[in-house]
Formats: structure tokens, C-alpha cells, sequence
């Protein structure tokens, strides 16, 4: 219901901005409307961009259940990107069906890699993970940079960027007439998976306890640092999924600067779905079709685009307030 | 002098005061008594401009009080002294007490303001040095600190919440004598407490709340300890406990020669070496901070010792850790109940797991069983009689009885062979008390060893069958319960008999 609330006031607001422009805010909104939902293949393209926002949204609900602040999702996407498209470019002849499971496996297994490093900075040398997630994200990028500036760069392209994939690591298309790829499904299944290991399985309860309260997780026989080591893990594992998954699925070529941004929708996404996983799913793609109609209504109506990273930001404030405002009313 | 009239204020769906009545008259003591959430400190905070009420009128000597800041309602002559003091540890007392206090001026005159507080000392009788540092003082010279900033920012009324909880008893003793000149002067006091001992001691009336109601005030010279204490609960508790006499059996756990250190490496058990035997309860008694806790982590396996060895049933559980001294048979009752003993935001089915989860009936193969998990929550809610409607409800909506019955229901439920109960009734009105204490002989009666740590000495002779005297985390006492003298006892407690100087020196504090 917050969410919902929070998305229309954000809306509300952003239409003050429009009509301040001089513009009509409805027709700028049906615009967008038009452009992320008016087409089989617009859809389709707002579920590609939503894909990678709900794995990483995921991964980073998990964390925060457990109070751990994980923010590196962005160098988690890059790297995995880096890997998939390193399999695909070694293993070119390897089976159609195989190649592009490889190459998945081994984007989530880089991006478990580095988040299991910023963990075990954390917990050996006691730095904070926001610092090292955050710092470890710059790295993971420039480590992409420098690999397309080398070995894995296109000769003569002109910009960093890996040589198209072999075709038969791409991800299949899945909606006929769209570029919609099977992402979008393995998205779906991890949400799947997440609430059940949240919700019915010991390491979710672990994760909860953790959250809850530190000492009680300590006097349970939870131990904090396996808990957090493996929370971590297993959200970078999810950040490199859906590095793998873009590369694979959209590009076809790993681009510098593609995780830009990513990771930290990831964080607003996890916060807007209330830290459920369910819920990551409509509020990845809320993120999705938003960015996806952008475009569209600056054509029509003239509305710069980054109007909606307006939105999106508003709807943060309002739904962070309302958290703020309801901790403060329990408060006894 | 202070009228409270139709005071309401409730958080959410709870209601922590409902239209309550306080007068104070000048030079009377008042207590307010009442078990952990019964809207004592709520009512205490509204008073002083920290909460503002629902309704309800505040006066205050003729004057009204409405939508206060704390600086206002000092202003105006109340004092209140918190059951955390608010102190700055890394400064002196003369530097705690000019902190935010307006009158010190524009220049702080050091020498002005340590002379008001010898001049203050020597007649409350505070026994305080201006320029000692905050941190260096024992917990009862703090809480004198706070006193003397309460009388000279000019307090006519002085709010004391549980100011005994952290004081030994010769301590409690001089801080009641303090309130007793405080009355002379015709100042007032409210003075908040559960413990009943000391509020028909101190106390000219009382007023008891229950669920964030009056349940009744009375004089105090006209009432005893089971109205009271009838009062508090709405029933009556004072049957006496069934303490059949039994010949202790073997050794259930043993603690040889055990040594630990804190965080920053400081000694807080310089050696410590004792045993339980089947049947047998042995309360450590012991001011706050005397290395109990650090004990009853080390003996559970929350922390690990430096060297020493605790057994139980002849098994040495030192290597193991909270999970396998578990499965050994040990079971814990931790001080912390809030967030410590349980989960405040998860339910009563997954706080009565909390500790069994990774285990059948709980764990079925890689899944948490929800259907087991409130099957065994709706046992131990017959079992242990919790007040709650159904294995779903959140913990924290419960009152602090029976969020302590779901730690005993927890750690009882499984028949321990040991039990590490630290202060379990803390907090506790004495129906649940009684509850507590009747759930450990019940447990001795069954062949269990108890470790009771405790801060109350008349509740560690209830249950003891020997006691102990915890000070600098030495045991500096050990005698049966038939042997026990309470003054001694509470000269032990107050460090008077303990080799003082070289436990001082393992702390790094100066003796005084």
C-alpha cells in the first residue's frame, strides 16, 4: 500500500514539474504510458531493462534483511558481465544450449567472487561494507575498461567494446515480435526462490534472526560472519546473473559503462519492493517501463527524459519518509 | 505541588497510559510502582516534556504544563534522574554538571560552580570530588552526580527511575538517607520502582499502575508487601514457594579455572572455578558489571575463555559453541530478555524456535517446518500458560511476563541437565517473578543444576541452595544458604571484603 501511495505523490509531484514547464502533464504521462506498454515489443523492452534490476534487487532485499549493506551491485553486474562474455568469446563452439549456461554460471560465480571479497574485507579487516562495496564497485568497473581496452576489446571499434558474441550464447527470444529474451524468466524464478529461502528454509531464518537483532542471532548458535559471507555471496551471485543476462541477452557484446547505474537501482528497487522479494518484481519493473517510456515522452510531449529519474527519486524520498515516519510511531 | 490529571497516551494500538491521576504533595516521597511496560517511565516522560501526551493536564506548583521541552519542565524545578544516567563519561563531575546548564553564564567559572557542588555534597551527604572524572566513579557515585546537577538547576521535585537497579546494597542504603534529607527540605520525590522492599521502605504513598492504569493508592504505613504486591498483579502471589529440602547429587557442571577477557582485552575473570550438582541451585549475587555476564557467556559459549575448562554431566563443552553446549544440555536464560532472549518483531512460534530451528522437529530436510514450528509453539503455550492468542503474534506485543515465559517455555521446554538463568525476573511484577522462580525449583526438583545470577539478594536466598558473591569478577563468597548472613553478604557485594587492591589493579582503576 506505502509503495503504491508513494508512486503516486511522486507522480503528483513530477506533474507540477511538467505543467511548470509548460507542458500537459497528462499528455506527457499517456506518453509514457505509450512508450513502455503500447506495443508487444515496447513491453518487451521494458522487461529486458526491468531483468536486471529485479535479480540485483533480489540479491540486495536478501542483504538487508540481514542488515548488511550491500551497495556493490554494480561492480557485481560488471564482472559478471566480464565473465559471460569471456566464455562465450573462449567457447565458441561449444553446444548452442550449453554455451550460453556456461557463461551465465560463470557471470554469477564472478559476481558471488567479488562480493565474497568486499565480505571478507568486512569481516577480517573491519571495514564497513558500505566503504568496501561501494569502493570495490569502482574497481569491478575499471577492471572492465581495462579488459576491453585489451584482450577482450573489438580491434578498431572506436569505443570499448568486447566483439559481438557468438550467436549461439545469446539468450533465446522469448515473445515473438519483441526482443524480450529469457531473462526476464530467470529473474522471475529467483524471485521465487529468494521468498522461499527467506521464508521456509533455515539459512532465510538465520538471515532474519541476523537482521532482527545481532545478539539474539549470536545466542541462537547463528554465526554472524558465516551468515553475512554467505548473504553477500549470494547476492553478488545474483548481481553477476543479471550482468551475464544483459550481455548475453541485449547486447550481444560487452559494452564499457553497461552496469552504469545498475547496482544502485538495485538498492531503490529492493527498498520500493519493502524488502520482500516478491515484491522486488513489480517494483523492478515500475524502474523498467519508467525508463523504457522515457524516450517516448520526450518525443511526444518534449518532457526531457530524465524526468523520470526524477520520478524515481521522489518515489525514494516519499517511501524512505514513510519508513522514518512509521519507525518513530512505534517507538514506545 | 504536581497535579497529573487525565493523563492518556497510547503508541500505535498500545495503550501505555490510560487516563491516570498523580498528585505529589511537597515533602512526601511518592513511589510508582508497576511491572516493565506498565507505563511508568511513559508517565515519567510526559511529565518531564520528553512525550507529549494524548490528553490529559499537567500542573506543576499552580503553574501549567503543556507541550514542555525537557529545558522548560527544568526550568521549572523537576529533576530527573534516568535509569541510564546522562553523563559524559570522559569529563569531570564540575564539567557534567555546567553541561547545558544556563546559568553558568557566558564564561564558565570552573572553581564557582565545584565550590556549589562541595557546598551541595557536604549537605546531602554525596561524599563528591568536583574534579574527578565521570568514567572513574562507581556506578552509585554517577548517579549522586546526577542528583547534585538536579539540585542546583533548583529541582523541587526529583523523578528517580529504578534508581537501585545498578547499587549494591550499602549504596541503596545512602541513596535512600540522600532522599530522606531531600524530604526534610520539603522537596518531593517520585520515586519508580518494582521492587516492593524498597518502596514501602522509602516511600510515604503509593501508586500502583498495571497495563498503563491506577490500580490504587495507598499510604504506605497502611499497606504490606502482599497488597502490594496483589495490587500489582490482580491476584494473589504470596503462597509460599514448595521448596522441599534434597540431598544434591553429582556434579552437573563444573567450571574449572576460568579466565576471560573483553573486547579491548581487559581482564574480567581473573580465574574462576566452582560446580552445581543435580538438584542443586547456586545464585551468584553481585552488583552489575562484577564479571557475571562475562561469565555466563563464557560458561554458554557466546564468548570464549582464554583459559579454563567448563564441563557438564563430565563432558568438557569448551571447544563448542553456543549450538553444541545446546545439544550438551545446557540452557540459557540471558539478562537481555528485549534483544538478547528473544526476537521482539518475530512471532512467538519463530522465538520458541529460535534456538531449535537447525533441528528436527523444526527442520524437515532442507526446509523450515511451519506446521511443526506452531505445533510445538501451541504445546508450549498450554505448557507454560503464555497469554497470547495465537503462535503467529509478534512478541513484542506481549507483556514482560510473558515474553519471559517464552524464553522459559524456550529453554526449559527441552529438560536441561543445566541452567544458566541471569537475573530472570528482572523487570518482572511478582505474579511472573513467582512464575520464574517456581519454573527453577521445578527444575531442581527434576535433577537439574542451576546457575542463578542475580542482583537481588533476598531472591537469591528464595531459590539458592548455596550463594555466591560476585565482585571484580571474583568469587569472593561461597556458603550455604543456611550459613548466610545479609550484612556480610552485602559487604561482600559492596567489595568491602575482597582483597580490593590487586582486583582493582587488574582493572586499571585507582582503589578509593
Amino acid at each position: 500500500m506505502r509503495p503504491i501511495l508513494a508512486v503516486a505523490l511522486a507522480l503528483a509531484l513530477t506533474a507540477l514539474l511538467i505543467v511548470a514547464a509548460g507542458k500537459n502533464p497528462l499528455l506527457a504521462y499517456a506518453a509514457l504510458g505509450r512508450g513502455a506498454l503500447g506495443s508487444w515489443d515496447r513491453i518487451g523492452v521494458a522487461l529486458n531493462k526491468a531483468t536486471p534490476y529485479v535479480l540485483t534487487g533480489v540479491g540486495v532485499t536478501l542483504c538487508f534483511r540481514a542488515r548488511v549493506i550491500n551497495i556493490g551491485g554494480e561492480g557485481q553486474i560488471a564482472l559478471g558481465g566480464l565473465a559471460a562474455t569471456w566464455i562465450a568469446l573462449t567457447f565458441p563452439q561449444a553446444p548452442p544450449i550449453v554455451l550460453p549456461l556456461l557463461a551465465l554460471a560463470a557471470g554469477a560465480l564472478t559476481g558471488a567472487a567479488w562480493a565474497a571479497l568486499a565480505a571478507a574485507i568486512r569481516l577480517h579487516r573491519g571495514v564497513h561494507e558500505v566503504l568496501v562495496t561501494l569502493l570495490l564497485n569502482f574497481v569491478g568497473v575499471l577492471i572492465v575498461s581495462e579488459a576491453l581496452q585489451g584482450t577482450l576489446g573489438e580491434p578498431g571499434a572506436g569505443f570499448p567494446q568486447s566483439p559481438l558474441l557468438p550467436r549461439a550464447s545469446w539468450l533465446p527470444r522469448v515473445l515473438p515480435g519483441s526482443d524480450l529474451h529469457g531473462g526476464i524468466l530467470i529473474a522471475v524464478v529467483a524471485v521465487v526462490l529468494a521468498h522461499v529461502l527467506l521464508w521456509r528454509m533455515p539459512f532465510g531464518f538465520r538471515l532474519r534472526v541476523l537482521g532482527a537483532s545481532a545478539p539474539a542471532a549470536v545466542y541462537a548458535g547463528i554465526s554472524p560472519s558465516r551468515t553475512f559471507f554467505g548473504v553477500m555471496s549470494l547476492a553478488g551471485a545474483l548481481a553477476g546473473l543479471a550482468g551475464a543476462v544483459e550481455v548475453l541477452g541485449v547486447h550481444y557484446r560487452l559494452i564499457d559503462g553497461f552496469s552504469h547505474g545498475f547496482g544502485f537501482n538495485a538498492v531503490a528497487i529492493a527498498l520500493l519492493g519493502a524488502l520482500n522479494p516478491i515484491t522486488v518484481l513489480p517494483a523492478g519493473l515500475f524502474f523498467g517501463f519508467l525508463e523504457t517510456g522515457a524516450l517516448a515522452m520526450q518525443r511526444a510531449v518534449g518532457v526531457p527524459s530524465p524526468l523520470v529519474a526524477v520520478i524515481q527519486g521522489l518515489t525514494m524520498i516519499f517511501i524512505l519518509s514513510a519508513m522514518g515516519l512509521s519507525a518513530r510511531r512505534s517507538r514506545v | 505541588m504536581l497535579r497529573m490529571q487525565q493523563i492518556s497516551k497510547s503508541f500505535g494500538s498500545v495503550h501505555a497510559n490510560r487516563s491516570i491521576d498523580l498528585d505529589v504533595v511537597s515533602g512526601r516521597i511518592v513511589g510508582l510502582l508497576g511491572e516493565n511496560g506498565s507505563g511508568k517511565t511513559t508517565l515519567m516522560n510526559i511529565l518531564f516534556g520528553i512525550v507529549t501526551p494524548d490528553a490529559g493536564v499537567i500542573a506543576f506548583k499552580g503553574r501549567l504544563l503543556a507541550g514542555h521541552a525537557p529545558r522548560e519542565a527544568i526550568a521549572a524545578g523537576i529533576g530527573m534522574i534516568h535509569q541510564h544516567f546522562m553523563l559524559v563519561p570522559a569529563m569531570t563531575v564540575t564539567e557534567n554538571v555546567m553541561l547545558g546548564w544556563g546559568s553558568t553564564g557566558r564564561w564558565l567559572r570552573t572553581s564557582a560552580v565545584a565550590q556549589q557542588i562541595r557546598t551541595a555534597s557536604a549537605t546531602y551527604g554525596l561524599g563528591l570530588d568536583p574534579s574527578a572524572r565521570v568514567e572513574l566513579l562507581p556506578l552509585g557515585a554517577q548517579q549522586r552526580v546526577e542528583i547534585v546537577k538536579a539540585v542546583l538547576r533548583g529541582a523541587e521535585l526529583l523523578v528517580l527511575d529504578e534508581p537501585t537497579s545498578s547499587l549494591s546494597p550499602p549504596e541503596v542504603a545512602g541513596l535512600l538517607d540522600i532522599l530522606r534529607r531531600f524530604r526534610q527540605e520539603g522537596r518531593s520525590v517520585i520515586f519508580i520502582s518494582h521492587k516492593l522492599g524498597e518502596v514501602l521502605e522509602i516511600c510515604d504513598e503509593v501508586v500502583v499502575l498495571r497495563d498503563g492504569q491506577v490500580m490504587g493508592r495507598v499510604e504506605t504505613s497502611s499497606v504490606d508487601r502482599h497488597q502490594l504486591a496483589r495490587l500489582m498483579v490482580g491476584r494473589d502471589v504470596s503462597t509460599p514457594i514448595d521448596r522441599s529440602p534434597r540431598s544434591a547429587g553429582s556434579e552437573r557442571l563444573v567450571v574449572a579455572n576460568l579466565t576471560a577477557r573483553d573486547a579491548i582485552g581487559v581482564e574480567r575473570l581473573p580465574g574462576l572455578s566452582f560446580s552445581v550438582r543435580a538438584g542443586e541451585v547456586l545464585a551468584l549475587v553481585g552488583v552489575e558489571g562484577n564479571g557475571q555476564a562475562e561469565l555466563a557467556r563464557v560458561i554458554v559459549g557466546i564468548e570464549r575463555p582464554t583459559s579454563g575448562a567448563v564441563f557438564v554431566d563430565g563432558t568438557d563443552i569448551t571447544a563448542g559453541g553456543v549450538a553444541a553446549r545446546r545439544a550438551a544440555g545446557l540452557a540459557h536464560v540471558p539478562a537481555d530478555r528485549a534483544t538478547t532472549g528473544l526476537v521482539a518483531d518475530m512471532t512467538i512460534a519463530e522465538n520458541l524456535a529460535l534456538r531449535a530451528f537447525d533441528e528436527p522437529p523444526v527442520r524437515r530436510g532442507p526446509w523450515l517446518d511451519a506446521d511443526a514450528m506452531a505445533e510445538l509453539a501451541r504445546e508450549r503455550i498450554a505448557d507454560f500458560e503464555i497469554r497470547a492468542p495465537e503462535p503467529a503474534t509478534i512478541v513484542r506485543t506481549l507483556s514482560g511476563g510473558n515474553q519471559q515465559k517464552i524464553v522459559l517455555a524456550r529453554e526449559l521446554g527441552r529438560r536441561p541437565s543445566v541452567l544458566v538463568a541471569e537475573q530472570p525476573t528482572r523487570g518482572l511484577d511478582p505474579g511472573a517473578t513467582r512464575f520464574v522462580i517456581d519454573q527453577v525449583i521445578a527444575l531442581r526438583a527434576a535433577g537439574g543444576a542451576v546457575l542463578y545470577i542475580t542482583t537481588e539478594l533476598e531472591e537469591a536466598l528464595l531459590v539458592a541452595d548455596r550463594v555466591g558473591v560476585m565482585y571484580r569478577g571474583r568469587l569472593v563468597g561461597l556458603m550455604r544458604r543456611e550459613h548466610v548472613d545479609l550484612g556480610r553478604l552485602g559487604q561482600m557485594m559492596a567489595g568491602a571484603l575482597a582483597e580490593a587492591s590487586d582486583a582493582a589493579a587488574s582493572y586499571g582503576v585507582p582503589t578509593s
